[in-house]
């Protein structure tokens, strides 16, 4: 097949991409680069939430995943679902209400006190970061396929084009490029499914249901039952209010559409996880497509089946579009956590000092994603690692601290401390010493680390003075 | 039964493009509004 074709289609997203970026503005103050100036309307919230909560694991992860198991992830993603949907009722009009809050480490800081914050600044830079190599190694393994270039070259180029215009335009422009980038792949991907099944669907519904049935039933017979409960503590708690979320929680025009911002991108994740789990069933009924197809190949080779001519390089617009869009929200969140919880407690910034800080934060944070993406050996397992930290972390204090009336900032440290002394000694204890797969070891991590977590916070609340001043 | 779920793979298709198409207007309307603001009002200084 000629390259010709899927480097210029991606060569000219790419250009695009970046047209739509300047049509986005620098930030010329902080609050700007930050918060979008808390002036995001309800569509760009929730398609920047929705284009950042949709990466390569929900895209090519999970048609792989339908094709080999059926409707049951469909059934873990409901712990998505969920997870969303509490959030946007109880957790995001809470945050969103805060006065002068442009991070997580604020409203940490407004419920317990400064050093609280520092430490929920220092692992939201931490995972930020973290998060930031997995998709730049997503990325450029995607770039690499077309181009040929060194990988490391792959991941320069993706990560580099992101970092710009992240680090001028900030927020916005994060959020005006997602809205672009969700466009490109909520309509792709659906289209290329409704296409599959009007002219590829070899014996209609029938053959589709049988299909469904035949994998889903395989799915739960050969899924341990501890990977299934892994899988839906992951789901529910990893990526709950991560830095990038709460950032549109916080950027949203008014408490009503940051709470309608994530019931709308829950119910859409779910819409998402369907039809991609479709993709794969289909897959299934392709005479092309044999059934020992690695999982993450089969989206590829239902494209090329589909559209022959075109289909790689629209897919490669897709990934690059998944990447991207979950890539500079990452970017644009860790450095403003760095600006505003780990420096702003130390120096008293003026407004034009906080905006080049937070810029050369960005090209840093993207500097070291990239050099940390060529050490990743596994996407998957990368995010799992993330997902493991945060949810027993900055989470139970966050969310603790939002509900309970006068947070004790004993408890908050505690709570951060316990939780990831306990996930990060039984991660090194299951992962590296007794060689466990990381879905396995996931809930082993989570649970106890997120009851460490509790009993500690429960602890400082009752031996802990009140803040301060409250 | 079976054209039943068909249907419901159908829907959610047609869901995720729709979502797709409102997210395309929000932002074409913002990027109208930011050019909007870039015009000279007028006035003494413009």
């Amino acid at each position: 097949m000629s390259m010709v074709l899927p480097v210029v289609v991606v060569v000219a997203y790419l250009a695009l991409l970046t047209f739509v970026a300047i049509r986005a503005r620098a930030a010329l103050e902080f609050e700007e680069f930050s918060l979008a100036k808390r002036a995001l309307p309800l569509a760009l919230v929730f398609g920047s939430l929705a284009a950042t909560l949709v990466g390569p694991v929900y895209t090519i992860g999970f048609v792989g995943r339908g094709f080999k198991s059926g409707f049951l992830f469909l059934v873990i993603g409901l712990a998505y679902l969920a997870q969303n949907i509490l959030v946007g009722f109880f957790v995001a009009p809470r945050l969103r209400s805060l006065e002068n809050c442009h991070t997580l480490g604020d409203a940490i800081e407004q419920k317990y006190d400064r050093k609280c914050q520092i430490v929920a600044g220092i692992i939201s830079v931490g995972l930020c970061v973290g998060f930031s190599a997995v998709m730049a190694k997503a990325g450029g393994d995607v770039l690499n396929k077309v181009l040929h270039l060194p990988n490391w070259s792959s991941v320069a180029i993706i990560v580099g084009i992101t970092a710009l215009y992240t680090t001028f335009g900030g927020l916005r422009a994060s959020v005006i490029t997602d809205a672009f980038q969700f466009t490109a792949f909520a309509t792709l991907l659906p289209v290329t499914l409704i296409l599959a099944l009007i002219f590829h669907l070899n014996g209609g519904a029938a053959a589709f249901t049988a299909q469904a049935t035949t994998a889903t039933v395989n799915g739960f017979k050969e899924t341990p039952v501890i990977e299934i409960i892994g899988l839906l503590v992951a789901f529910f708690l990893g990526e709950t209010l991560i830095p990038p979320y709460a950032n549109r929680a916080l950027a949203s025009k008014s408490t009503h559409i940051s709470r309608n911002g994530f019931i709308l991108a829950g119910i859409f994740s779910i819409i998402w996880f369907l039809v991609m789990i479709s993709l794969g069933i289909t897959a299934r009924i392709m005479p092309d497509i044999p059934m020992d197809t690695d999982g993450n190949r089969v989206l590829l080779s239902l494209f090329r089946t589909v559209m022959p001519t075109s289909g790689y390089a629209l897919l490669l617009v897709v990934l690059v579009s998944v990447i991207m869009s979950s890539l500079d929200s990452l970017l644009n969140a860790g450095a403003v956590a760095f600006t505003q919880d780990i420096v702003k407690p130390f120096i008293r910034l003026p407004n034009g000092t906080a905006l080049n800080i937070g810029r050369t934060a960005t090209i840093v944070i993207a500097i070291t994603a990239a050099i940390c993406a060529l050490a990743v050996q596994d996407i998957i397992n990368g995010l799992l690692t993330c997902y493991a930290i945060w949810s027993t972390t900055v989470l139970p204090a966050l969310i603790l601290g939002l509900w309970i009336k006068h947070p004790r900032p004993l408890a908050g440290i505690l709570s951060m401390g316990a939780g990831a002394a306990v996930s990060v000694a039984l991660w090194i204890l299951f992962v590296f010493d007794l060689g466990w797969e990381v879905d396995v070891c996931l809930p082993r991590v989570i649970i106890p680390g997120l009851a460490s977590s509790l009993i500690a916070y429960f602890l400082g609340h009752s031996f802990g003075s009140i803040k301060h001043g409250a | 039964m079976e054209i039943l779920i068909l249907l419901l793979v159908v829907i959610g298709a047609l869901a995720a493009i729709a979502s797709g198409i409102w997210v395309a207007i929000a932002l074409g309307n913002a990027l109208s509004n930011d050019d909007k603001k870039k015009v000279p009002t007028g006035g003494k200084h413009s």
